[in-house]
């Protein structure tokens, strides 16, 4: 429901309908009292002609004339009614609940009980005051039936207002809900997506067209930057291969090699491939094959708990089955076994492994930690902490668990243990595709 | 053993000819893809070694036209690339193993020996492997030095079962990692060598013949005794 009332489909439909509602209410409004006011001026009218139809007849046959009249009309009891009263307010015909005495020109009444009236008064010689009235409930009664047609208008507009305002808003809707999904999978590594163009050339076309330009630009650098990427690889790999090979044809003809010469350049060659990898990961070129994580890092952690073993280390693996998700099964080996390094040589005590629900996978020691202020830097490439300056290492270990994660939508947070030592928290619940145990063949 | 290595830099197709003659074997180098494919078809070998980038038809054509020929000779696929991006798909097109340039002779040798010498008929007929005087039962999942019973753990098992399917044989660090872990990379710590130390202490208690061989800077044999 909440999410319901977030939509911007429903948003609109409901601000529409709400202003158009409004709208027809206030012109309902100023109709009723427009009309009541003309209606009013009418009565008032009929007043007039009806009293001075009178005054005639008394003039030309005599008041028996106007008591007739008067009681006729108190018979009858039609829209008009007369009276004829003497200037103190004694009734001489016909009736008029609440007439003043003596009244002349316009008045209301409002007897108690009865309905109001609109009353004109005249005087006539001989102190006889007329009074013809008619009840206002006739003229309420017309302009209430004239609002009553703008305000059912309304409320069919409204409605409609809602459905169309809801029906175009989905549209759009739909329209940007393609474009965040091809950006998401732009995001995850697929360059070669476009938004679809809906033909109609409209200013959401204009726009389709410009992110699409800008997508191919994106897609024409990233190539770029892998194709330069493979061939450096290529490139700087193959001498180096030869002066390896070098290295060794002469170390086993039993000329004098330089004792590390090999490793050291092995060493030159594993930070080679590690950063080549980063920038793999980095531009989302990773395998989405649904694997079991939970197998994966047990196995991972089992190879790892005699090494720490050996190295006087506690360990401790506590994984929840049946964790499963779509990922590259290489790259999230390396990537926990690169965690598990550097808590094997930078941290101390026990290592704990966890993987939870979510999947959450978290390891623990129970070492120095590292200082909040330095967790981002640790995650870039080269950096490493003053005190681990003399441990061997290439600096890359946590960059390539940083672009592993990332390449797969996970979340990597460093933190503190319980005992105050590294956590490293891999949130994969957001990872792009997480799918249930029945998927995995 | 007879090897063809197909390989189109001079240097490093020199470099492992050298290497194969030097450990008395017949080494037989192409220069590009189509020469390569030529005697592949033709010649009995005992092992194919190609580069994956070739002039002429790649690494991975050869292996599918080798394959579509319905010659099953070994093939190891050499490549620039990181090996774990690009290993399925040489797999996938009928390649047995893959290894990632640059990489130590010694490593390529024992992938090369290790595929000459896979067995025709899978092993998983017997229902024991039987290496010296070790005997391992694949049924009962019991292992005895003589008459001696050995407890394993389940990944000790694995590795000396990968072992005894190789005896004699050298099995490097990365091929260990591989076959007994499957893990395609090399982690930092020395996972492989506590391991085989652990399992050695198993295996050689005081007073026996030692039998898991450490070869430095090569890997691990398991030895007949």
């Amino acid at each position: 429901m909440r999410r319901l009332l977030h939509s911007f489909a429903v948003r609109t439909a409901l601000g529409l309908a709400a202003t158009v509602l409004m709208l027809a209410l206030l012109g309902a409004g100023w109709g009723w009292l427009r009309a009541e006011e003309a209606l009013s001026q009418q009565l008032d009218l009929i007043l007039r002609a009806e009293a001075e139809g009178l005054i005639r007849d008394y003039q030309r046959m005599g008041g028996a004339a106007l008591l007739d009249a008067a009681r006729v009309s108190a018979r009858r009891d039609g829209l008009l009614q007369v009276l004829v009263q003497t200037a103190d307010g004694v009734p001489l015909a016909g009736q008029l609940p609440g007439a003043p005495a003596a009244l002349l020109g316009y008045a209301t009444l409002s007897p108690a009980g009865e309905a109001p009236m609109r009353a004109l008064g005249a005087m006539l010689p001989g102190g006889i005051n007329l009074v013809v009235a008619a009840r206002l409930s006739a003229v309420r009664a017309a302009a209430r039936a004239l609002v009553w047609t703008p305000l059912l208008t309304a409320l069919g507009a409204g409605a409609v207002a809602l459905l169309l305002g809801f029906g175009a808003a989905r549209a759009l809707e739909r329209r940007l809900a393609r474009v965040s999904d091809v950006a998401g999978a732009v995001t995850g590594g697929d360059l070669t997506r476009r938004l679809p163009l809906s033909g109609r050339g409209d200013e959401f076309d204009r726009l389709v067209a410009t992110v699409n330009t800008m997508l191919a630009r994106l897609e024409a650098l990233v190539t770029a930057q892998r194709q330069v990427t493979d061939d450096i690889a290529h490139d700087l790999r193959k001498p180096l291969q030869r002066l390896r090979q070098e290295l060794e044809d002469a170390h086993g003809a039993g000329a004098p090699v330089p004792d590390g010469a090999l490793a050291e350049l092995d060493g030159v060659l594993n930070t080679f491939a590690a950063l080549l990898r980063i920038a793999r990961a980095e531009a989302g070129a990773t395998d989405r094959t649904p694997l079991d994580l939970s197998a994966l890092v047990s196995r991972v952690a089992e190879a790892y708990a005699p090494v720490a073993d050996e190295a006087g280390r506690g360990f401790e693996i506590a994984v929840t089955p049946g964790q499963i998700m779509q990922g590259d099964a290489a790259l999230l080996q390396r990537m926990l076994a690169n965690v598990l390094d550097n808590a094997l040589s930078h941290g101390a005590g026990t290592i704990r492994v966890g993987l939870e629900p979510g999947p959450v996978l978290t390891v623990d020691d129970d070492g120095p930690g590292v200082p909040p202020a330095e967790r981002d830097a640790v995650l870039r490439r080269f950096v490493r902490l003053d005190h681990s300056r003399t441990t061997p290492g290439t600096g890359l270990g946590l960059a390539l668990v940083a672009a592993s994660v990332q390449a797969h939508g996970g979340a990597l947070t460093l933190g503190a243990s319980p005992t105050g030592g590294l956590r490293v928290r891999i949130d994969f619940s957001d990872a792009f595709v997480t799918i249930g145990p029945g998927d995995l063949s | 053993m007879r090897i063809l290595v197909i390989e189109d830099d001079r240097a490093t197709a020199d470099y492992i000819a050298r290497g194969l003659v030097q450990e008395g074997q017949v080494a037989e180098v192409a220069r590009d893809g189509k020469d390569g494919l030529v005697r592949a078809l033709s010649g009995p070998f005992d092992v194919i070694v190609t580069d994956r980038m070739l002039p002429g038809p790649d690494g991975l054509s050869i292996v599918r036209a080798l394959r579509s020929s319905g010659i099953t000779t070994p093939v190891l696929v050499l490549t620039a690339l990181d090996a774990v991006e690009r290993r399925v798909e040489g797999l996938d097109a009928g390649a047995d193993d893959y290894l990632a340039k640059p990489f130590a002779f010694t490593e390529l040798y024992a992938r090369i020996r290790a595929l000459a010498r896979r067995p025709a008929a899978a092993v998983p007929a017997h229902a024991e492997l039987r290496v010296g005087d070790l005997r391992m039962d694949l049924l009962a999942r019991t292992v005895h030095r003589g008459v001696r019973p050995i407890e394993l753990l389940p990944t000790e098992w694995r590795l000396l079962e990968t072992f005894m399917r190789h005896p004699d044989q050298v099995l490097t660090r990365t091929m260990l990692l591989e076959r007994v872990w499957g893990f395609m990379f090399d982690p930092t710590t020395n996972v492989v060598d506590v391991h085989v130390s652990r399992l050695r202490r198993k295996l050689e208690v005081p007073g026996e013949t030692p039998v898991l061989k450490t070869l430095r800077g090569a890997g691990y044999m398991l030895v007949r005794t």
